[in-house]
């Protein structure tokens, strides 16, 4: 075991949360948290000329779902092809598995421990299958974690607003919030998967009705900001908007946008929302209206969902998007639709930097990192495995902190639909080792209303990453020295010694019982489920207060 | 005699539908009732009973000793322990069955990869276009069922998803047009609306003519039987929503191993036209939930080989394909269904933990009996559509040692045992 007290001496900490940038100083650790002082025995891990940052905080990623699962099946020529042993712990009992893009449980939480990231969420469960991702959790050591709840296209919901319920709407978001251990809310192309299942197809803008309904895209978004504002959740709305991928997606982007007039939300993976052109003419770059919009409004917040050259594996709820995926690609697809609240759909991909369409994206990903005015609001993700695999963190790192670098690659990619854009005619911004632990760990966490996370202050967990410094920043990033995970020393001289269980993290927002009777009937109605049975039971831990 | 007690919300595992909506009575620690009434739900939760025995050889034994001959017994060199994943055990069990598997370098499968094998595979080469139960019940309004006819071993598929109301078939049966398609012998429901027979050497010709049709090819002249086939994909193509509802463990005697392909095929071209859906009916006992736990820990749903020190997919070695070459054999689960295996598992080391593994039909090293799934003990069991749910049983104190904490303990003696070749 790692003692339980721990002094990290020397190191230059990068803790813009509390406005330290790079200051030689020591970070003191006691039962787990991080703590002001230390007697002066206390046990010392010499950090001198390392960089000492938090934990990594991944605010969007899709690794403990039955949607992964159906992935994972899908590729075992993927898992053939990346082996995993078990690490040499020093405590307690190491798995091996497989890697690839969407990679086994054990190996997942090792492999976001080895990239120092000690919280992650999978955002995008099924409210159905929550009891499969806390099951997938269980077996995903090194990080704390939670799951969004995807709403926006269930049944009860629509019912609620097609009938003006919106009191009982929120009583039922919160009740969907505690019965499946999620964290937040997620909305997943509003209404329009939905339409996928009723025929519709999809919806086109956010004024459509919804498969004939009295329902909009734009009633749902305002609906569940509402709600989750009304609740007071440490998160707001978790926004995937409508027409992903397609051309011409920025005014619907906009459009979400200006929809939720003012309410707190957070847009994810802009990256596949801001695109110019339209459907059948061609694609360019959005990416500077959609950032633009973003810097001048600060109750908005957003990941950028790059996209990184190489092997991805499609994940999405937005289920249209997959089959139009599937027909365009020709490449493996699952769909599975999920009664009364959603849909899924993979397709295995590649972004390739000869294809003009991945290299655009490329840009337009890199494009709002470096046009936003903000790194507190708009932070890194890729989306994993849908941009590419969170190993890719660090080579993006690279491409953010080193223009040279990212002049060099630009060199590489399809110029068919990059010319003109900002990123070819030249951004020269830089990211600073600060500017990087916001993205990565202090934004992340401070979207996510996490007040322990992400920060080095007193009474945080003692979640700390230590990298040797390197002038080749994706090897410096890629390889971290030491990593602390609630006050454990889990890495050690790069190497994974300890696997602890992470922690779950979770909200059981209060609500109106007199929704219970009425939300019961509909079970009864509809559902294959039993009402009863619905809710997962012994969650673990205790859920994280209200905002 | 004492009032019986009633336990609300069960979930039966008998079958793969996995309802979750039975009420069980209990008298005397006893199952006395079950309902609704359900031939399979009442064979398998039976009045409960099932012996507690620990026995090595054959004889009786203290269970710390049972343990300790077990982990001896298994700990052979990587690859030649065998781990198969029985029946009837919680999804909690099933975990620390398949990390026992891990520390041994073993083989591991479960008892459906052999019947199953085919869909699996097929789904891996093309991905497929599923949906749980529920959706049948609430948007099909079309919906073909392939040589298979969910009364038998399914009693309750049509009342729950085919004549229930649904969101979007308020009328339910009345709102949903049958087609029956039977293959040789598997025959598909009688009393449908439309109702076709077609020979095992017609069923792929058949399958290809219902795909070119859906993607709208020129078919010419087609003979009786598949001038039938190409009028109900057009039927299916007309649908708003349509299910194709299929056998997904066909067993031994099924016809051609491509069947699933085909099907799979089918479902997705029909979402071109209209939305479709292929659903494969599952046997019971928590059988999905081995296949859903293996994927996640190993990335492969069947036929896992952690001998190199890591999972590699083997699924042209599924089962008990290779148990001649095992040098011990862990059955974590219900070992009634090998007595077809009886005399070459009467040649190895075989340890059984599970329900009623002292009365295993081989001789057994070690046999450690405990509850069953949902009988006797909670977790979580998983439907055949993946869906998960949480087991309630309605006889948890009846005295049965638990499946997981039992293989908890038998990974703990693995951990123990110092200069044994385990990791």
């Amino acid at each position: 075991m790692t003692p339980a007290r721990l002094r990290i001496v020397g190191g230059a900490v990068h803790d813009p949360a509390n406005g330290v940038d790079g200051e030689v100083r020591d970070v003191c650790i006691e039962d787990g948290c991080v703590v002001s002082s230390l007697p002066a025995d206390a046990p010392r891990l010499d950090a001198r000329g390392m960089v000492v940052m938090p934990g990594g905080v991944d605010i969007h990623s899709h690794f403990a779902s039955s949607s992964c699962n159906h992935a994972r099946r899908l590729v075992p020529d993927e898992h053939g092809a990346d082996p995993v042993s078990s690490p040499a712990l020093t405590d307690g009992d190491a798995r091996s598995g497989t890697g690839g893009t969407v990679p086994s449980t054990f190996t997942t939480g090792y492999r976001y421990a080895g990239l120092g990231y000690t919280t992650a969420f999978d955002a995008a469960v099924a409210p159905l299958t929550a009891r499969h991702s806390h099951s997938e959790l269980d077996d995903t050591p090194c990080v704390d974690g939670g799951i969004y709840a995807l709403l926006g296209n269930d049944e009860y919901l629509l019912r609620q607003i097609e009938s003006g319920e919106t009191a009982r709407a929120r009583d039922y978001v919160a009740w969907i919030l505690g019965a499946t251990g999620a964290y937040a809310v997620k909305i997943v192309n509003p209404g329009g998967i939905e339409a996928w299942k009723s025929g519709q197809r999809n919806v086109t803008g956010i004024d459509d009705a919804v498969s004939g309904r009295r329902v909009t895209p734009r009633a749902i978004l305002q609906t569940l900001a509402g709600a989750a504002d009304g609740l007071r959740l440490p998160h707001p709305v978790h926004i995937h908007c409508n027409n992903l991928g397609i051309p011409g997606n920025v005014a619907t982007t906009l459009a979400s946008m200006q929809a939720v007039g003012g309410r707190r939300a957070h847009f994810t993976h802009l990256q596949f929302h801001a695109y110019g052109g339209a459907p059948g003419e061609g694609w360019k770059s959005g990416a500077q209206q959609v950032i633009e919009y973003v810097n001048a409004h600060p109750e908005l917040t957003g990941d950028v969902g790059q996209v990184m050259f190489g092997p991805a594996m499609t994940i999405t709820a937005d289920a249209p998007v997959e089959y139009l995926l599937h027909k365009s690609s020709g490449r493996r697809w699952t769909n599975i639709d999920l009664e009364l609240e959603t849909g899924c759909g993979i397709v295995p991909l590649a972004f390739k930097d000869k294809a003009a369409v991945a290299s655009l994206q490329w840009a337009i990903g890199l494009e709002l990192f470096l046009l936003s005015a903000d790194p507190w609001r708009v932070v890194l993700s890729t989306d994993h495995p849908n941009g590419g695999s969170f190993l890719a963190y660090p080579a993006l790192i690279q491409l953010l902190m080193d223009r040279a670098v990212r002049d060099e690659r630009l060199k590489h990619v399809n110029p068919k639909l990059v010319a003109g854009t900002a990123l070819a005619d030249g951004l020269a911004r830089e990211y600073t080792l600060n500017e990087i632990a916001i993205i990565t760990r202090a934004g992340p966490a401070r979207q996510l209303g996490l007040t322990r996370k992400g920060h080095l202050g007193p009474g945080a967990d003692a979640d700390v990453t230590i990298y040797s410094r390197d002038a080749d920043i994706a090897k410096m990033f890629s390889t971290p020295r030491y990593v602390v995970k609630d006050g454990t020393l889990i890495v050690e001289e790069g190497q994974l010694r300890r696997a602890p269980a992470g922690r779950r993290l979770r909200v059981a927002p209060g609500f109106d019982d007199a929704l219970l009777p009425d939300l019961r009937r509909h079970f009864e109605s509809y559902s294959s489920v039993s009402f009863a049975n619905y809710p997962v039971r012994d969650l673990p831990g205790e859920p994280v207060s209200p905002a | 005699m004492t009032s019986a007690r009633a336990i609300q919300a069960v979930t039966c595992l008998g079958c793969g539908c996995a309802c979750d909506d039975l009420e069980v009575k209990v008298r005397d620690g006893r199952i006395v009732n079950v309902s609704p009434e359900c031939p399979v739900a009442r064979a398998w939760f039976g009045d409960g009973s099932v012996p507690t025995a620990v026995t090595v050889g054959g004889r009786p034994a203290a269970i710390g000793k049972a343990l300790g001959e077990a982990a001896a017994a298994l700990d052979v060199a990587p690859g030649r322990a065998l781990v198969y994943i029985g029946p009837e055990l919680t999804m909690e069990a099933q975990r620390v069955a398949l990390g026992i598997a891990d520390r041994l370098g073993a083989r591991v499968d479960t008892a459906t990869s052999s019947p199953a094998a085919a869909g699996l595979l097929a789904a891996q080469r093309r991905g497929r276009a599923g949906a749980t139960l529920g959706e049948i019940r609430n948007r099909a309004d079309v919906i073909l069922f392939w040589a298979v006819d969910p009364r038998r071993r399914y009693p309750r598929f049509f009342s729950r998803f085919i004549e229930a109301e649904g969101t979007h078939v308020p009328s339910g049966r009345a709102g949903r047009r049958l087609i029956s398609v039977s293959v040789g012998a598997d025959r598909a429901p009688a009393g449908t609306d439309t109702e076709i027979s077609l020979t095992p050497g017609e069923e792929l010709a058949a399958l290809s003519v219902m795909r070119a049709s859906v993607l709208g090819n020129a078919l010419g002249d087609l003979p009786s039987p598949l001038h039938a086939v190409a009028d109900a994909a057009a039927l299916l193509v007309k649908a708003r929503y349509a299910a194709i509802v299929n056998h997904a463990e066909p067993g031994e005697e099924a016809g051609n191993p491509l069947r699933a392909e085909g099907l799979i095929a089918l479902a997705q071209a029909l979402n071109g036209p209209t939305r479709a859906v292929l659903v494969g009916l599952r046997a019971g006992g928590n059988r999905s939930g081995a296949e859903a736990v293996m994927t996640w820990q190993t990335g492969f749903p069947m036929a896992v080989d952690y001998s190199a020190g890591f999972p590699r997919y083997a699924p042209e070695a599924r089962g008990f394909e290779r148990v001649r070459e095992a040098g011990a054999v862990l059955i974590a689960g219900s070992a009634g269904e090998l007595a077809g295996m009886s005399e070459v598992l009467g040649k190895v080391p075989v340890i059984v933990i599970g329900p009623r593994a002292s009365a295993a039909p081989f001789p057994t090293r070690v046999a450690i009996d405990t509850g069953v799934a949902g009988i006797h003990e909670a977790g979580i069991g998983y439907r055949l559509d993946e869906i998960p749910l949480p087991l309630t049983p309605p006889l948890a104190n009846a005295g049965t040692r638990p499946a997981a904490g039992t293989l908890a303990a038998l990974l703990t003696a693995l951990r123990a045992r110092p200069a044994g070749r385990t990791r």
